[in-house]
């Protein structure tokens, strides 16, 4: 029965031309959280197949969950493929059943040529012994044969830039040159495969770049890529191709540049309640007023409408409604913004004072407008702390304002969105003389 | 041009041809690298050591001081050995030495190996070669002990000693073949070097290491059926008197020791892609 099963897959995995170095084709992994059911699990698989029982690999069993489910893919000879997904969305699984280090529990992956694995810096370094001894160690395990490291050496050396540390013991080594000794070895490996995985960021920016230049030698070779990253600049750097997995789905395949943007714009949507884009605050009695209460916030358009999100390159008008009890003069409206995609950066700080423009509100109802011609933010979930203050005087902070910037114009590659015009000019019809 | 690899789900053994070729391969494959990483452990091992190659000789010596002073104060009663008592005991004790460091070597290289395991593919097998070669350096350097011992207690040697390698590779074999047949679990759980430990206790007490071989009662039996046994009184034999007792038992042990050890390589390469599976990051 089984070989009837296999025989159809197989033939169905012969790739359509002779360049694919990696098919990779209906590729499930399951995993089981709990690790005393997991360990169970474990050598309840070796036991049958031990046997040569059918191990019903393609159902779940309690517990267990898809870390990985049905993805397919092809990668040709110089190629590189980014693999892009939350924490958690299989990225890591996938490349470690293409290295073969775990097998597939449905479907199959076919590999032709030397897969360098560079999950593994330094994978087999001993602390106890030289850098020397470690490179002879680690590249063995990496799969090359003493004649080529010995040929090689001095370039890793070299590219690990750790002449004069090279008989000293790893121990020793600081965390950046054991990193970059690690790294040295793995590129000089000149696999025809090469798996990354969150590694371009070791070392210095000297180094990185160095690293980067390598990376592009070696594709020029015909090494082809799958990188791991949760950069997406090195992801566009490097790869031409990516993947978007999400919970071990494939949710898109095809050109890195869009694949990155819709990742983004996930990554920055999930978890923000649908929101009208308006924030209301309950108005205050005279007792607690301090004499400028903000009674909401929200963006708006050039002819006043509302935004429920406001998009990149377009106009946006951050409008603050306020109760003003008595006319304040020379008022002044502070506006922080902080990313809460990323590293929550504070992107940007905005003050009408620092502007030189001294606001005055008369007393009611008044609203304060911060006109931006273009919304310079990436797309994204951002979030606004904004304080009317006199001076040193603070009369009312709203801690956070939570706001999405919508995809409007093109930024990927870029950290903001610059207005711009193009044009070109004739001076002469006659060439600049030589 | 390198091949081209499938990974699929099913079964190594559904494929026995495949399996036995890429058995070979992998096998040949690792040979530099399984020197390489010896290299490694044992220039790693002895580094880091201030005693270093004391350690190979201070169990058997002071295994033997106790032994022969509890043997004078009649706490208890051997028979009468060939040889001399005090080395009797120590050429017992090398051997067994040399004995538990086979089996333990694959479970402890596993267990070690785990980062690595995890990240790279290579011929899993290197590891355990690895090992295989440490503890044959290792009876090396035991070696010189035992050289001393027979020139010390003036020990004829007879001229079968040159045969004594045979039973030496099949004791480490052995060794090695339970080692790797425990080496997978031994990643899972803790249990298994935990129990190592004691169970080796155990088995050093029903093996003729100390004593010469007892004919009668249930001990008598137990250390009849216990594989080592022949294995080491053949070594024994053949280098200090030539008459061999167990020399059919001797050949049941080694045939049954090579078919387990290709047995438990067929099982170790099935069980080691579930145990990384478990272990990994």
């Amino acid at each position: 029965m089984t070989t009837i099963r296999t025989q159809p897959r197989n033939t169905m995995m012969q790739p359509n031309d002779r360049d694919v170095v990696l098919a990779v084709n209906q590729v499930s992994k399951k995993f089981c959280r709990d690790l005393r059911r997991s360990l169970f699990y474990g050598v309840q698989d070796i036991a049958s197949d031990l046997v040569g029982v059918r191990r019903h690999s393609e159902k779940l069993r309690s517990g267990e969950f898809w870390a990985l489910k049905d993805v397919s893919f092809q990668l040709r000879r110089g190629e590189a493929l980014g693999l892009v997904g939350a924490n958690g969305a299989g990225k890591s699984t996938l490349l470690r059943i293409i290295s073969g280090l775990i097998k597939p529990d449905t479907g199959s992956v076919m590999v032709e040529g030397r897969v360098a694995p560079l999950i593994a810096l330094g994978a087999g370094f001993n602390p106890i012994l030289t850098g020397r001894e470690n490179i002879y160690a680690n590249m063995s395990i990496l799969g090359l044969p003493t004649r080529e490291i010995k040929r090689r050496f001095d370039d890793v050396v070299e590219f690990a830039e750790i002449w004069d540390a090279i008989d000293a013991p790893v121990q020793s080594y600081s965390s950046g040159m054991a990193a970059r000794l690690g790294f040295a070895c793995a590129v000089h490996i000149e696999p025809d495969v090469l798996l990354i995985d969150e590694v371009l960021a070791v070392g210095d920016v000297k180094f990185k770049v160095k690293c980067h230049q390598r990376l592009g030698q070696l594709r020029k070779n015909g090494t082809a890529f799958v990188l791991v990253s949760h950069n997406p600049h090195s992801v566009l750097n490097v790869c031409n191709l990516s993947i978007y997995l999400s919970k071990g789905r494939l949710l898109a395949f095809g050109e890195t540049e869009s694949i990155i943007r819709q990742y983004e714009e996930d990554l920055c949507l999930s978890g923000t309640e649908a929101a009208t884009g308006r924030m209301t605050l309950p108005a205050k009695s005279a007792a607690e007023s301090t004499g400028v209460d903000i009674t909401s916030l929200c963006f708006k358009d050039e002819h006043g409408e509302l935004l429920a999100a406001p998009a990149t390159g377009e106009p946006a008008y951050l409008s603050v409604e306020c109760n003003v009890w008595e006319p304040v003069e020379a008022a002044n409206l502070n506006c922080q913004i902080t990313a809460l995609s990323g590293e929550y950066d504070k992107v940007l700080y905005l003050t009408s004072a620092s502007d030189n423009e001294l606001l005055d509100l008369p007393s009611g109802h008044v609203e304060i407008q911060m006109q931006m011609p273009y919304m310079g933010l990436k797309p994204g979930v951002y979030s606004a702390r904004i304080s009317v203050r006199q001076g040193v005087r603070s009369y009312d902070i709203v801690e956070s304002f939570r706001f999405t910037v919508r995809a409007g114009k093109n930024v990927s590659r870029c950290l903001f969105y610059q207005p711009r015009a193009w044009k070109t000019i004739r001076h002469s019809a006659a060439l600049k003389p030589y | 041009m390198p091949p081209r690899v499938y990974y699929t789900p099913e079964s190594y053994l559904k494929q026995p041809f495949k399996l036995l070729r890429d058995m070979g391969r992998d096998l040949l494959a690792s040979r530099e690298l399984a020197w390489r990483l010896m290299i490694r452990d044992i220039s790693a091992q002895y580094r880091q050591s201030f005693l270093g190659l004391t350690w190979a000789f201070l169990p058997p010596i002071l295994m033997a001081a106790g032994f022969t002073l509890a043997g004078q104060a009649q706490v208890f009663s051997v028979g009468a050995t060939d040889i001399p008592y005090p080395a009797y005991v120590m050429f017992g004790t090398s051997l067994w030495q040399t004995f538990t460091e086979a089996i333990n070597g694959p479970v402890q290289a596993v267990t070690q190996a785990k980062p690595m395991l995890a990240r790279v593919n290579f011929p899993r097998e290197a590891i355990i070669l690895a090992k295989v070669g440490e503890v044959f350096f290792n009876f090396a350097i035991k070696l010189i002990l035992i050289v001393g011992l027979f020139i010390y207690f003036q020990i004829p040697v007879q001229w079968t000693v040159i045969l004594t390698p045979v039973p030496l590779i099949h004791l480490v074999l052995l060794g090695t073949l339970a080692g790797t047949l425990l080496s997978p679990l031994g990643a899972l759980y803790q249990d298994v070097s935990k129990g190592l430990a004691s169970l080796l206790g155990l088995w050093l007490f029903i093996t003729p290491v100390v004593y010469p071989v007892p004919t009668e009662g249930l001990f008598g039996l137990l250390v009849r059926f216990n594989p080592v046994t022949p294995l080491l009184v053949t070594l024994r034999e053949l280098a200090t008197s030539s008459v061999l007792t167990q020399a059919q038992e001797f050949w049941i042990v080694s045939i049954l020791t090579w078919v387990g050890l290709f047995l438990t390589w067929v099982a170790f390469r099935i069980a080691m892609p579930y145990v990384i599976e478990r272990v990994s990051s």
